[in-house]
């Protein structure tokens, strides 16, 4: 559709109005789900929705206003819409938030897909979760059973009224399975290829990657085996972490203490704030030597891969650790300004009818140096875990607790038994600094998440954590079941 | 968008039903937030948009499709898409059913109370002067939104509920502690900023300079807000998919005592803090229903398939379709107790006042066993009194423990996170796993 019309007429609803700056971005999107549970389809759906968002800046403050009706009345009534509310925050405003933004960009773009979705009959795609699903029961103790596919495709349209139109395509596909396993008062359950599934940028060929047939009977019996799974036992004592696993760890106690509105409250009554200071870049030592965490929103097959983010400012690659020091920050236009720096581009809005906000996007640990077997040549006594069960951690960033869902002992520099129930705690700098090694590219994994929540309302965000496995020393395992 | 619109747009869509059975679930919402930090509004948004989504039924197959086209092309291509998708389906064992006409039941929860941007921000305004009194700032929403579904499907069902709703929420920030008040309500009349500000402000006072106090097993009173981060965690227990599934800690142990005889928990849509729609989106009606009687674990909730596959009756807890999450407990209440929640204050030696808690998740869901932390107003008693405020710390307990010897204070609020609205409360229990603490 072409909207270069519709949004002129609404950018120039919002000027006469009062707004000094306005922007409008229309979007087109089609999510398609199926998911199977023990046997049945339980989704087969097919989900499209579209509408516009408009952002109008008053007298230093924003407003925001949606609709998915495009005809000229509600095109204006929107406008003025977002140029009132805008105002009405103007209006009791003791000091500004925002400047106006300046940039002028005129782009198309689309996400790279090797094989169209469309193109996979839908008997096909069902077919391939029926068989995977079914290949998870391969033990008695297992009750249920899930694969699931998601398909997603959206058109956005970003126009300004310092004259950006910015035409984006961005294609996402993910897929996973998980087993429930239960027997005599307990349940164990197994995730496949992570604990959300394999979530990337591109089409059919995501789905593929994810080699579920391959996999699922392996599951299924690993659920069933840690039933009968000694309890991982509470120690100090040598971590190794699986992939997905340290992806989650980059997300938690990395990505969201970097965000930049948090670290200057605009999260603070909900998804908290930051042990992080303004200040802090270039001083303080988040990690060791081995850790380096960059923004890389240009990264094949990422979640948050595009070539410009929702608020118009051009994608591209930052650090924010450097050889384990913090260097830089997830940043918007308006909180990078704050600080005398460029925004990141980590902008992006859930839908049409979200307000823009800073997301995690593509936040990357590099990889080592070190084949994932060498990660367990030097360890006499410590546990490897894998895949995510459990997750929380305080509203500074700092206190965190994570379970997964499977680990194994390590003995002399060989994986042992398996346990059960694994869990380990930490405060972010400490943990980090406790990295001695991270295997090598061989085993970095872009790990998509596709349901990061933040800001209210709230918004799902779509972001990758790549990583390789790597090795923490002295790390407290076992906690959490005394209670 | 009216009842009377979203009726016209469920009978143009059914008109196009042809051959297939067809359920039409028309939704419209108008919602509005206002977002402040620092003493100063930072976020401002307005959004509307209305739903159709159908599901087809071609015998054993099922398909969903869903829109936000409210035009006639709109319309047919949802509907055909719904009905190519259920052609694609396996057949599943047994045939969906529509449910039939229903009796009249409410068709509101809505006050008349006109929002606009303007009122949110005087009521963001009231809290900033209370905040600039106490030398503190604050961070906070306002929200309001009106809301309208109308479920009709070819069997000759139709029913229709319209909502209106509203929310603050405050985090006090003083030199040392944080403090924090929620308040929701169907009528934003009765959003009160400066009776918020001042309840935020009253917790940091309290706060003064949090000292660390040893992780361990504690009494703790938990106030609604964060009491209600714990039940919500309990919510899918009652869930028939859960229960069927083994990973319920109802499995098995209905009829049988699973907490303490002063505990009863219902699912009520009636409740006047919490009022909701008298239906599932099924159609079928959801009565009160006790899911714990004085600590007797009574019934979980079912849909049509669950009932089905139970062999007992329907419960209309069904979500909108396509639903993998099994029926769902929407209007949970706990009910109070004897005591004031000052009372049970008032009677503890030593123990900790938790006002908020945050990132509740699940360690263990068989045996409840969840982490997290405390946040915003956590405070120490002792003989009875609130003696300074405590630097926060992280749990792990099972919850159904919890709930086998406790006492709960005689007021009830209503509580909401993103993802629950419950009515709740305050909790009081002897015995509370600290496993760790923070510097704040």
């Amino acid at each position: 559709m072409e909207y270069s019309g519709l949004a002129a007429r609404a950018l120039d609803t919002a000027v006469a109005r009062g707004a000094t700056y306005a922007d409008i971005r229309f979007e087109e999107t089609r999510a398609e789900r199926i998911e199977i549970r023990s046997g049945a389809v339980v989704t087969l759906s097919d989900t499209r929705s579209d509408g516009h968002g408009i952002r109008a800046f008053v007298e230093g403050a924003w407003g925001f206003a949606a609709s998915p009706d495009r005809s000229d009345a509600a095109l204006d009534a929107t406008a003025a819409r977002a140029v009132a509310i805008a105002r009405a925050g103007a209006a009791i405003a003791t000091h500004r938030f925002a400047i106006e933004p300046t940039g002028r960009h005129t782009a198309v773009y689309a996400t790279p897909v090797d094989r169209d979705p469309d193109t996979i009959a839908i008997g096909d795609r069902i077919a391939l979760l029926v068989e995977a699903e079914r290949a998870l029961h391969s033990a008695t103790s297992i009750a249920v059973g899930r694969a699931w596919i998601d398909l997603w495709h959206a058109e956005k349209f970003f126009f300004s009224t310092t004259g950006s139109n910015i035409v984006q395509t961005i294609r996402q596909s993910g897929s996973g399975l998980w087993a429930l396993a239960v027997a005599d008062g307990d349940a164990q359950d197994r995730t496949y290829p992570g604990d959300i599934g394999f979530y990337q940028g591109g089409g059919w060929e995501v789905i593929e990657r994810a080699h579920l047939l391959d996999n699922a009977a392996r599951i299924g019996e690993e659920a069933h085996q840690l039933l009968s799974a000694p309890q991982c036992p509470s120690a100090t004592t040598d971590l190794i972490l699986g992939s997905s696993q340290v992806s989650l760890q980059i997300h938690e106690s990395c990505g969201h203490a970097a965000e930049l509105d948090r670290i200057m409250g605009w999260e603070e009554n909900f998804s908290g704030t930051s042990f992080l200071r303004v200040e802090d870049v270039g001083s303080l030592q988040y990690g060791s030597e081995r850790v380096n965490i960059v923004i890389d929103n240009l990264l094949p097959h990422g979640m948050a891969t595009a070539a410009f983010d929702d608020e118009g400012t051009p994608c591209g690659s930052s650090d924010v650790i450097r050889n384990g020091l913090l260097a830089g920050f997830e940043s918007s236009h308006d909180t990078a300004a704050a600080i005398g720096a460029a925004s990141s581009a980590c902008v992006r809005a859930q839908s049409w009818e979200h307000v823009p906000m800073i997301r995690m996007c593509n936040l990357n640990l590099l990889p080592g140096d070190r084949p994932f077997d060498a990660l367990f040549a030097d360890v006499s006594d410590g546990v490897y875990m894998e895949s995510n069960r459990s997750w929380s951690i305080d509203d500074h960033r700092l206190n965190f607790q994570f379970g997964c869902e499977i680990a194994w002992e390590v003995k002399n520099g060989k994986r042992g038994r398996l346990l059960k129930n694994p869990t380990y705690a930490g405060v972010t700098p400490q943990f980090w600094k406790s990295c001695d090694a991270i295997a090598d590219a061989d085993s970095w994994v872009a790990w998509g998440t596709p349901n990061c929540g933040k800001g209210e309302p709230m918004q799902t965000g779509r972001t990758t954590q790549a990583a390789s496995p790597a090795r923490f020393r002295n790390v407290e395992v076992g906690v959490g079941y005394d209670g | 968008m009216d009842e009377c619109t979203r009726t016209a747009l469920v009978q143009r869509t059914l008109a196009l039903a042809g051959k297939s059975g067809l359920e039409v679930l028309v939704t419209s919402q108008q919602s509005a937030l206002t977002r402040f930090t620092h003493n100063a509004i930072h976020q401002n948004v307005d959004a509307s948009d209305a739903t159709i989504r159908v599901r087809a039924i071609l015998g054993k197959q099922t398909g969903v499709a869903t829109t936000n086209r409210t035009d006639d092309v709109g319309l047919r291509e949802v509907v055909t898409q719904a009905q190519r998708l259920a052609n694609f389906a396996p057949p599943s064992g047994v045939e969906p059913a529509l449910v039939g006409p229903q009796s009249p039941s409410p068709v509101a929860a809505a006050s008349t109370t006109p929002v606009d941007a303007e009122r949110r921000a005087s009521v963001a305004r009231a809290i900033f002067d209370v905040a600039e009194e106490h030398g503190a700032w604050a961070a906070g929403y306002v929200t309001t939104s009106a809301s309208g579904l109308t479920l009709a499907n070819t069997a000759g069902l139709q029913a229709s509920f319209d909502a209106t709703d509203s929310g603050a929420n405050v985090k006090m920030n003083g030199v040392a502690a944080t403090g924090f008040a929620e308040r929701y309500s169907i009528d934003a009349a009765l959003l009160d900023g400066r009776s918020l500000g001042e309840r935020a402000a009253e917790k940091v006072r309290a706060g003064g300079t949090p000292t660390a106090v040893d992780p361990g097993a504690w009494t703790v009173i938990f106030e609604p807000a964060a009491f209600g981060e714990l039940i919500a965690h309990l919510t899918d227990h009652f869930s028939a998919q859960t229960y069927i599934e083994g990973s319920s800690f109802l499995t098995g142990v209905l009829g049988t005592r699973v907490f303490g005889e002063n505990v009863t928990i219902r699912d009520d849509y009636t409740h006047a803090l919490n009022p909701g729609q008298s239906f599932d989106y099924e159609g079928t009606p959801t009565p009160p229903l006790a899911l714990i009687e004085r600590g007797v674990a009574q019934s979980i909730v079912t849909d049509s398939h669950y009932a089905r596959q139970l062999h007992c009756a329907n419960t209309g807890h069904a979500l909108p379709a396509p639903n993998a999450y099994g029926p769902q407990a929407m209007h949970v209440v706990v009910e109070g107790g004897e005591k004031s929640t000052q009372q049970l204050i008032a009677e503890t030696k030593r123990g900790i006042l938790v006002t908020r808690l945050w990132y509740v998740r699940t360690v263990d869901k068989r045996a409840t066993i969840v982490t997290g932390m405390t946040r915003d107003g956590t405070l120490l008693i002792e003989h009875g009194r609130i003696t300074g405020g405590v630097r926060n710390m992280r749990f792990n307990q099972s919850i159904a423990e919890l709930m086998r010897d406790c006492e709960l204070s005689s007021e009830q609020q209503r509580t909401g996170g993103y993802a629950y609205s419950l009515v709740v409360p305050a909790l009081k229990v002897p015995r509370f796993t600290f496993t760790s603490a923070t510097a704040f």
